[in-house]
């Protein structure tokens, strides 16, 4: 019953997404092009990297605001790191574990203090974005051009193409793969599944909250990073604003993938199918000329329609029965008079 | 002391703004003047109006996050109607209804609609602000009449006009809070939703009544801010959301509802800014502002979060403390138990 709910909502997404290409490609036929749709990921593509492992965090019960800063930490570490004169590989993988660090820091923060995770993500969502800004003015780098200068070498890494698909998406894909593993059929996952349904009995069933729960945001840390890399190399610049568009949409995609936000459901082929409807909308919005602006409310306004649909339809039987009362109540007064 | 704490959870901030206070004070002593006061009132004054629309919310377990997109969109209602001509108090009025009708949609979502709050609020951010830019088609609002910019400029006893009716406000809440029946429905509703339901509160009309409060707040917040830098950029309002919130749990709202004071909100809020000022007054550039402020607001939850559990421990140990045995009644205990049930066995023998 469960499994079948949840697979006819992935369906759903899936036509949704399909719809909406048609939709957008009837107003600009270029957006049917295949080239088109594939090298447009690259420019969104980030929302999902980012999205995958928050649905594990979201799945515990917690969440993770402070994502969007870790991406422009990450970023301008990228920078920083390469600027001091550190091989290309070298820059990447402290960047990655300065973002698994960041996770951590998040994870340890939430169980030391037992606060909201929502309250503990904000307080670091303006640390680690502080951070950012103070790396970046001590580096000298101004605001909208940041630390470029990279070699060849790295910006090619997001051009490049793997196995027929542009990097940023090929790493989306890997990230899928890994991330549902791990969700959906490793003993971490259950745990985590567990820890959101009821947090107090998973303790008491001796699961490891403290280490599941630390692997969880580290996860999101170190996607965080790679995207801030990804990001790095796309735009050839390093800038601590990199990251902040990306919270809104990323945590729209969870949510529109079927994850429940107070925890304990959730699945990651929903959250990738939400992530594509996301990005591929602010994509064919961006073709049919709208402005970048108002694509902002037409995801806001999806997002509501969407969670408000699936709401009426997970209570159907219940509006039905107040229906049929308010109605038989109402000829009841009717008769009497 | 602790239970002085516990009681009063904005005494945290209040101290932390007094540390602050001192302590830049022993540093440079021009900073210890009314008027430094009175300067980071006024630069608090749209942190406050928001926090205090917060605080309502977070009170019945709720949570906002499209503040700033329903601050941006009541600055364009307000600076739209100025410069279409209407009085200033007309124009105002307009502006605050728009901001009632934002935080209505968004408490019939969640009261009515029964969509988490974050989910809700997240898709109106997005709405509210891409209706905001649809409204302007992007551009900046100038030229605005003196009237409304002569409301901070202008002040009475160091206070700008805005000022005393931001004072006026924070009163109203406060004794809305503490004194009437919807103030304690709030409280009762976030305290524990199915137990005010048995009490007889209308539980969906209270969360409604909180989010359109907030909303009002934030349209307030909107006519304050064009009113003190003359012009209604199209970013106005974004990121403050968040801000609010921070300022709400600096000074002690839970996000877990029925526990807090508007003074608390108003304080935190206060504790934020100043932080701003005093480093201007440091010299240091701006890029140490968000990364000071998150320092500040860890240290405070992390202090805040460990006091509660310290205190939690001792509350649970006072109570059972009638419960325990020390090892050696323990002891002596265990002994009477193997007695008597050694004599039971013998008797069970024979």
């Amino acid at each position: 019953m469960k499994v079948h709910q949840i697979a006819s909502w992935e369906g759903a997404l899936a036509i949704l997404i399909v719809a909406e290409i048609l939709v957008f490609g009837a107003i600009n036929p270029n957006m049917l092009s295949l080239n088109v749709l594939l090298y447009s990921t690259s420019d969104f593509i980030y929302i999902g990297i980012v999205a995958l492992p928050l649905t594990l965090v979201i799945v515990s019960g917690g969440i993770d605001i402070s994502l969007g800063s870790t991406i422009g930490l990450s970023a301008i570490a990228m920078g920083v790191l390469f600027k001091l004169g550190l091989p290309v590989e070298m820059c990447m993988l402290l960047t990655v574990i300065l973002g698994a660090l960041c996770g951590v820091v998040n994870a340890l923060l939430i169980l030391y203090t037992g606060v909201n995770p929502l309250v503990i993500t904000l307080g670091t969502m303006y640390l680690y974005g502080g951070s950012a800004l103070l790396l970046s003015g001590m580096s000298g780098a101004t605001g909208y051009e940041g630390i470029g200068g990279f070699p060849d070498k790295f910006t090619d890494i997001a051009n490049a193409m793997v196995l027929g698909m542009p990097f940023p998406l090929f790493v989306f894909v890997i990230a899928i793969f890994f991330v549902a593993m791990i969700l959906h059929k490793s003993k971490i996952g259950r745990n985590l599944f567990l820890i959101g349904q009821n947090d107090r009995v998973a303790r008491y069933s001796g699961i490891p909250v403290a280490s599941s729960l630390c692997f969880a945001y580290s996860l999101v840390g170190i996607c965080a990073a790679i995207s801030g890399i990804l990001l790095v190399s796309y735009f050839g610049s390093a800038r601590s604003d990199l990251g902040t568009s990306f919270l809104m949409p990323a945590i729209t995609a969870v949510v529109l993938g079927g994850a429940n936000i107070y925890g304990g459901s959730g699945s990651i082929l929903g959250t990738a199918l939400a992530a594509l409807l996301v990005g591929y909308m602010q994509q064919g919005l961006q073709m049919a000329g709208v402005p970048n602006q108002i694509s902002s409310a037409l995801s806001g306004g999806l997002l509501i329609i969407v969670v408000v649909g699936r709401s009426i339809v997970g209570h159907w039987d219940l509006i039905l029965d107040k229906w049929n009362r308010t109605f038989s109540a109402y000829q009841a007064t009717k008769e009497a008079k | 002391m602790l239970k002085f704490i516990k009681n009063n959870r904005e005494s945290t901030v209040l101290i932390a703004i007094l540390i602050l206070f001192i302590s830049i004070s022993i540093a440079d002593s021009s900073y210890l003047e009314i008027q430094t006061l009175t300067m980071v009132f006024s630069s608090a004054q749209v942190l406050t109006l928001l926090a205090i629309g917060a605080s309502m919310v977070l009170l019945t377990r709720n949570i906002d996050v499209s503040v700033g997109s329903t601050m941006g969109l009541s600055a364009v209602a307000v600076a739209t109607a100025l410069n279409a001509g209407f009085p200033l108090p007309i124009a105002v009025l307009m502006a605050l209804f728009v901001g009632a009708l934002c935080g209505f949609l968004n408490g019939v979502l969640v009261a009515i609609g029964k969509i988490p709050a974050i989910v809700a609020t997240l898709g109106t951010l997005g709405l509210f602000r891409g209706l905001m830019l649809l409204w302007t088609g992007g551009k900046w609002i100038e030229g605005l009449p003196n009237s409304i910019k002569e409301l901070s400029s202008s002040d009475f006893l160091g206070v700008s006009y805005f000022g005393w009716i931001i004072l006026f406000i924070t009163a109203i809440f406060a004794y809305l809070l503490s004194h009437t029946q919807l103030g304690r429905n709030f409280y009762a509703v976030g305290d524990n939703l199915q137990g005010a339901r048995q009490l007889g509160v209308n539980v969906d009309t209270t969360r409604i009544i909180a989010f359109t409060l907030n909303g009002t707040m934030a349209a307030m917040a909107g006519v304050v801010f064009t009113s003190q830098i003359g012009f209604v950029p199209n970013t106005t309002g974004s990121g403050l959301e968040m801000k609010a919130i921070a300022a709400c749990v600096l000074g002690g709202v839970s996000l877990l509802g029925g526990v807090g004071k508007v003074i608390g909100a108003i304080l935190g809020a206060f504790f934020l800014t100043q932080i701003d000022s005093v480093l201007v007054l440091l010299r240091l550039p701006a890029w140490w502002n968000d990364f000071i402020a998150g320092l500040v607001l860890i240290s405070v939850l992390v202090f805040d979060g460990r006091l509660r559990v310290s205190i939690e421990k001792a509350t649970k140990a006072q109570r059972y403390a009638r419960f325990r045995v020390d090892d050696k009644e323990r002891s002596d205990g265990e002994q009477k138990i193997s007695s008597i049930s050694t004599k039971v066995k013998k008797e069970n023998l024979s």
